[in-house]
C-alpha cells in the first residue's frame, strides 16, 4: 500500500498511522483505513473504544500526536480549516443554538459558511419543506422534540453542501421508527455522492453501512463489509460480530 | 459572515429572561441608591466628654463642638473609666478629657490640659474625627484669645477654596466612578459567562467545525456588550442629569471614547476568562477576583498615591485606574481627551493585549 | 441517617474531583487579602503642591520651606497666576495650590496681616480635604513660630494631643481585612452554594435526588456540606495570612472570633440556597451573586463608607446587611478585644438573620419543588 497522499483518489479520506495520547493514555492507538468516496462508513466500537477521538480530528477539532492523512483532500495535521470548509459535522449532543429559532439556526450555519441571503432563504424553505417543519420555524430550536432536533442538526450539517458528513452517533435515544426514517435521510445524502461517515453503537445501523471498521482499545480490529464480516465471523447478525471482536477489550470504560 | 454571527449574539442576549433587565437594573439601581450611600463625609462621631473642670470654658468648649454638626454628645461623665467603657463597646468614637486646670491654664495661654482619644479602627473615621475635634478647639481658643493677645502679633490669615466642586459635594464626585463600576462589572461579568456557556451546552463544538474565523466570532462576541455599555453610559448621565443636577463639565463626547475604550478591555477580559475556565463556575470565580482587585486598587475609593510602591506598579495593569481617572477629570474637571491622552493611552495598550489574547486562547483545534 | 452520609460523601468527591475550581477558591483569598491589606490605605501620601506667589519674598520662601518640610507634601511647581491652577488639575500635575497675597513680607510684618488661600481640588473632596488641612498645620507652625517672636517665650503651644486607640499607627489593614474577609466569606459560599443546587436543577438530577428516600432538607444540607467545610479553610487560611504577614492582632478570643464565623457562614449560605431558588438559570444565579451581593456588600456593609453618615433609609438598608454585623463582631474581637457581652447585640442580630434566612429558603425551596 502506498504512503503517498493522492488528493485526486478515489478516497474521501485516508488516514495513515494516527496516534492521540493524552498524558499516557492512548486514546487512539496508531489506525490506518481508507475511506471510499460516496460510501457510508460505520465507525463502530464500544464506548471508550476511541470512535470520539478519532472522529475529532478527522473534522479538525482535534490535533493528532502522530500519523497522518487526508479528509476531503486536505491534510489532518496543518490544513484543519479547510477541511472545515468541507465537510459537515453532527455531534451525538444536540448543538444547535436551544435559544435561537429554526430557521435562525439554518440562518447562522448558512451565513458561517459564506452562503449568500438569497441562497440562504432558498435552503431554508426548501429545508423546511423536506423536513416537514414548517410550521415550527419559529419555535426555538431548543423546544423542539429530539427526533426533530436531529434531523435539524443533520440537515443543517449538510447545508454548505459538503463532500464528507461526519455523524457522532446520531440516533441516539429515539425510537426505532425515528431512527429508521434517520437513516433514510442518510441514504438520500449517500445517493447524491455524499460520504457518510458514523459512529454508532446499534449493531442494526451497522447492517445499513457499505462498510464498518470496529474499534477496540484505540485500535481498529475489523473492516469490512457487514456482509463480509458476518462471513468470517461466522455470525448471523452484526451484533454477533461485535461481540466476538469486542470480547479482547481489556481497557474500561 | 460577520453579519450572521453578530445577529446572532444579539438575539441570545435579548432573548435570555435575565441577562437583559440585570444590565440595565443594575447600574440603574446603583445610580440610584448608591450615591446617597457613598459619603466619606464623616457625619455623627460619637463623642464622650470626661469633663473635670465644670467651669463655664469647659463647658463652652463642649458647647463648641456639639454645635459643629459633626459630633453627637453621647455624655458627659466624670470617671475616664466610664468613657473607655463607652469605647470599648462601640458606642463612642472620641473622647475628650479635660483636666481640672483647663479654664485657668488657657486663660492665661500657658497650656493646653486637655486630652483626646479617638478610635482609630477605621482609619477614615478616626483620622477625620481627630482632624475635626482638633479644628474645633483650634477656633475655640482663637475666639477665647480675642480678648488677651494684643493686635501686635501678625497673623496669617488662612482661607480655603475648593474647585469643581466648592461646597465639597461627595455624591459628584462617586457618580461618575459608579458609572465607571457599573459599566466595568457589567461588560465584565457578562462576557465572561458566554463563551464557557458555550462550551456547556456544547454549541461551540458545532462552530468550531465549522470554517468561522476565530477573529469574526471573538469581535462579533464583544460587539453586544459594547452597545449595552454604551447604552448604559447614556442612561446614567441622564439620572446623574435628572436626579442629581450633575452634569458633564468636559465633551460628552469623550465620556463614550473612554468607555468605549473600557469595554474592549473588559469583555476582551471577560472572553479571556471564559475560554481558560472548564465551567461558569470557575469564570464567575475568576472574573469577580479581578473586578475586586480592579476596584479597589483603582482610586476610586482610596488614592493610588497612598499605596506602597509594589502596589503602585500593579495599578498600571489595572485598567478601571485608567477609566476611573479619566472619566472624573472629563466629569467633574472638563478636562480635554488631550489632557489625560496617558489614560488613552494605557486602556488602549490592555486593550489590545487583552483582546489579541482572548483571541489567540480560543483554539479551535485542541 | 446512612443515605445522608452517602450524600454528603457524593458530594464531596463531586466537588473535590473538580481541582481547578478548590484552587482558585483556595488561592484567590489569599491573593486579596494580601493586596488589599497592604494597598489600600486612606491615609493621603506624596501631595504635589503648587506655590502662587513671590518666590523672592522671604516670609512666602519661609512658608513654603515649611510646607515642602512636610513629610506628606512636596512642592513641585511654582505658578505666576492662579489662572494655571485649573490647567494643572485637570491635567492631574497637581493635587493643591497655595496662593500667598502680594508683598507677603511686608504686608504681614509691618501691617500686621496677610492672607494664604488654599485651593483644593474638589473633584475628590475627602482627599482634598485631608491635604488642605496639612497644608494649613504647616502654615499654623509658621504662625506659632511668628506668635512666639512676637510675644516671647511664655506662650507655648495650643494644639491639642490626640491619642489613637486600638490602632496607633494608623494601619488601615484593621479595618480593611475584617471587611475583605467578610466580602470574600459571604461571596464564596452563597455563589457555591447557588450554583451547585441550580446546576442539579438544570440537569435534572435534582429530580432523580428529590425521589430519593432522603428528605429535601438532608439533600441540602448535605450540598451545603462541603461548602462549609472550604469556607471554614478559607477563614482560617485569612485569619492566619492577616495574623501573621499583615500583623493584625487577635486581641479577643480566638474560640468567640470562630464561632461567630461560623455563624455568618451558614447565614451565607442560607443565602446561596435562597439565590438557588430564585435563579432558573446557572447564569442568573452566579450574576446575582457575583454582581447583586458585591456590590451592596461593599457599600452598606461599612468596609469603606461609613454607615453613620448615611441617610435614615440607607442605615436600614445597612442593618440588612448580614457583613456589616459580622465585621463590626471581627473589629471588636480581634482589634478591641472585646469579650461575648460586648457583641451580644451583633450576633443576636446575626443569629436571627441566619435562622429567618435558612428558614424562609429551605419553604420556598419546598414549595418550589411542589
Amino acid at each position: 500500500m502506498s504512503t503517498e497522499l493522492d488528493t485526486n483518489s478515489s478516497y474521501a479520506m485516508e488516514i495513515r498511522n494516527l496516534t492521540k495520547k493524552f498524558g499516557n493514555f492512548t486514546a487512539v492507538d496508531n489506525i490506518s483505513f481508507n475511506v471510499r468516496k460516496g460510501e457510508i462508513f460505520g465507525f463502530l466500537g464500544a464506548n471508550g473504544a476511541g470512535k470520539t477521538t478519532a472522529m475529532k480530528i478527522l473534522c479538525g477539532l482535534s490535533r493528532p500526536t502522530a500519523g497522518e492523512g487526508t479528509v476531503a483532500g486536505f491534510d489532518i495535521n496543518n490544513e484543519q480549516e479547510k477541511i472545515k470548509r468541507h465537510i459537515g459535522y453532527m455531534s451525538q449532543k444536540f448543538a444547535l443554538y436551544p435559544d435561537l429559532t429554526v430557521r435562525e439556526n439554518i440562518r447562522l450555519f448558512g451565513g458561517i459558511y459564506g452562503l449568500a441571503d438569497p441562497e440562504i432563504k432558498a435552503k431554508t424553505n426548501n429545508m423546511l419543506q423536506t423536513l416537514e417543519m414548517e410550521n415550527v420555524r419559529d419555535k426555538l430550536a431548543g423546544e423542539l422534540p429530539l427526533g426533530w432536533k436531529q434531523k435539524l442538526s443533520f440537515s443543517i450539517a449538510l447545508i454548505h453542501g459538503p463532500e464528507i458528513i461526519f455523524l457522532d452517533e446520531p440516533t441516539g435515544g429515539v425510537d426505532p421508527e425515528t431512527r429508521r426514517r434517520f437513516w433514510e435521510m442518510i441514504y438520500e445524502a449517500s445517493e447524491k455522492g455524499i460520504t457518510v461517515f458514523v459512529t454508532t453503537h446499534y449493531m442494526d445501523e451497522a447492517e445499513y453501512c457499505d462498510r464498518v471498521s470496529i474499534m477496540v482499545d484505540g485500535r481498529i480490529e475489523a473492516l469490512d463489509s457487514p456482509a463480509a464480516l458476518k462471513t468470517k465471523y461466522k455470525a448471523t447478525n452484526m451484533d454477533a460480530v461485535f461481540r466476538t471482536i469486542a470480547r479482547k477489550a481489556q481497557r474500561e470504560e | 459572515m460577520w453579519k450572521y454571527l453578530l445577529e446572532k449574539e444579539f438575539k441570545q442576549f435579548f432573548r435570555n429572561p435575565g441577562l437583559p433587565k440585570m444590565a440595565i437594573a443594575f447600574p440603574v439601581l446603583m445610580m440610584l441608591v448608591f450615591p446617597f450611600a457613598v459619603s466619606m463625609e464623616i457625619r455623627n462621631i460619637n463623642l464622650v466628654v470626661v469633663d473635670n473642670n465644670k467651669s463655664t470654658v469647659s463647658a463652652q468648649l463642649i458647647e463648641k463642638c456639639t454645635s459643629s454638626g459633626y459630633f453627637k454628645l453621647i455624655d458627659i461623665c466624670q470617671s475616664p473609666e466610664k468613657a473607655q467603657e463607652y469605647m470599648d463597646d462601640n458606642r463612642a468614637d472620641a473622647i475628650i478629657t479635660i483636666e481640672s486646670d483647663f479654664d485657668e491654664e488657657t486663660g492665661k495661654g500657658t497650656g493646653l490640659p486637655l486630652g483626646i482619644k479617638v478610635n482609630t479602627v477605621n482609619g477614615t473615621k478616626g483620622s477625620i474625627g481627630a482632624q475635626y475635634i482638633a479644628s474645633c478647639i483650634r477656633m475655640f481658643l482663637k475666639e477665647q484669645d480675642t480678648g488677651t493677645a494684643g493686635n501686635s502679633t501678625p497673623t496669617i490669615d488662612i482661607s480655603e477654596k475648593y474647585y469643581y466642586n466648592p461646597y465639597m459635594d461627595y455624591k459628584v464626585f462617586m457618580v461618575p466612578a459608579l458609572i465607571v463600576i457599573a459599566i466595568t462589572m457589567v461588560t465584565g461579568f457578562f462576557p465572561a459567562l458566554n463563551i464557557v456557556g458555550e462550551k456547556e451546552t456544547g454549541t461551540i463544538e458545532q462552530i468550531n467545525v465549522t470554517p468561522v474565523k476565530k477573529t469574526a466570532f471573538i469581535i462579533c462576541k464583544l460587539i453586544p456588550y459594547w452597545v449595552i455599555a454604551l447604552f448604559i453610559l447614556t442612561a446614567c448621565l441622564i439620572i446623574a442629569w435628572l436626579v442629581f443636577g450633575y452634569t458633564c463639565h468636559g465633551n460628552l463626547l469623550s465620556l463614550y471614547l473612554f468607555s468605549g475604550l473600557q469595554i474592549i478591555v473588559t469583555a476582551g477580559l471577560g472572553l479571556l476568562i471564559s475560554n481558560y475556565s472548564n465551567n461558569a463556575q470557575q469564570a464567575m470565580f475568576i472574573i469577580w477576583f479581578f473586578m475586586m482587585i480592579f476596584m479597589l486598587m483603582s482610586g476610586i475609593f482610596t488614592p493610588i498615591a497612598s499605596m506602597p510602591e509594589w502596589a503602585k506598579v500593579i495599578t498600571y495593569f489595572n485598567p478601571m485606574r485608567y477609566y476611573a481617572d479619566a472619566m472624573r477629570a472629563i466629569f467633574l474637571k472638563g478636562s480635554s481627551p488631550l489632557d489625560v491622552w496617558y489614560d488613552a493611552a494605557g486602556l488602549l495598550a490592555i486593550g489590545t493585549a487583552v483582546v489579541s489574547w482572548a483571541i489567540f486562547s480560543y483554539k479551535k483545534t485542541e | 441517617m446512612k443515605e445522608f452520609f452517602a450524600f454528603i460523601k457524593k458530594e464531596f468527591l463531586h466537588i473535590f474531583r473538580d481541582k481547578r475550581t478548590i484552587l482558585i477558591v483556595m488561592i484567590m483569598p489569599i491573593v486579596q487579602i494580601i493586596l488589599f491589606g497592604f494597598a489600600i490605605s486612606t491615609e493621603v501620601n506624596n501631595v504635589r503642591v503648587a506655590i502662587v506667589g513671590d518666590t523672592t519674598d522671604p516670609e512666602v520662601r519661609k512658608v513654603i520651606d515649611r510646607i515642602d518640610n512636610n513629610k506628606y507634601l512636596t512642592v513641585t511647581e511654582i505658578l505666576s497666576n492662579t489662572n494655571e491652577i485649573s490647567p494643572k488639575f485637570q491635567r492631574n500635575e497637581a493635587d493643591v495650590a497655595v496662593c500667598f497675597s502680594r508683598n507677603f513680607d511686608s504686608e504681614l510684618h509691618s501691617g500686621g496681616k496677610a492672607s494664604i488661600r488654599i485651593i483644593g481640588d474638589g473633584s475628590d473632596p475627602n482627599t482634598a480635604q485631608m491635604i488642605t488641612s496639612y497644608v494649613s498645620g504647616a502654615i499654623q507652625d509658621e504662625q506659632d513660630d511668628i506668635t512666639i517672636d512676637y510675644a516671647g517665650e511664655q506662650k507655648t503651644s495650643m494644639s491639642p494631643v490626640v491619642q489613637l486607640m486600638y490602632n496607633p499607627a494608623m494601619k488601615s489593614s484593621y479595618n480593611f481585612v475584617p471587611g475583605v474577609m467578610g466580602l470574600i466569606l459571604m461571596l464564596i459560599c452563597s455563589m457555591m452554594t447557588a450554583i451547585s443546587i441550580v446546576k442539579e436543577k438544570e440537569t435534572g438530577t435534582m429530580e432523580l435526588l428529590l425521589v430519593s428516600p432522603v428528605k429535601p432538607l438532608w439533600i441540602i444540607i448535605s450540598k451545603a456540606m462541603p461548602y462549609l467545610v472550604l469556607s471554614i479553610a478559607n477563614f482560617v487560611s485569612i485569619l492566619l495570612l492577616s495574623h501573621y504577614v499583615m500583623e493584625v492582632p487577635v486581641n479577643g478570643s480566638l474560640f468567640l472570633l470562630s464561632g461567630v464565623a461560623l455563624l455568618f457562614i451558614i447565614a451565607s449560605l442560607a443565602i446561596g440556597l435562597l439565590i438557588s431558588v430564585i435563579a432558573s438559570n446557572q447564569r442568573t444565579a452566579l450574576l446575582i451573586s457575583g454582581m447583586g451581593l458585591t456590590m451592596p456588600t461593599m457599600i452598606f456593609s461599612g468596609i469603606i463608607f461609613p454607615c453613620e453618615s448615611m441617610p435614615e433609609i440607607l442605615q436600614w438598608v445597612s442593618h440588612i446587611i448580614p457583613a456589616k454585623w459580622f465585621i463590626i463582631m471581627v473589629k471588636k474581637i480581634m482589634i478591641q478585644g472585646d469579650g461575648f457581652v460586648y457583641i451580644i447585640k451583633e450576633l443576636s442580630i446575626l443569629a436571627g438573620m441566619a435562622a429567618a434566612l435558612l428558614a424562609i429558603s429551605i419553604k420556598s425551596f419546598k414549595t418550589r419543588l411542589q
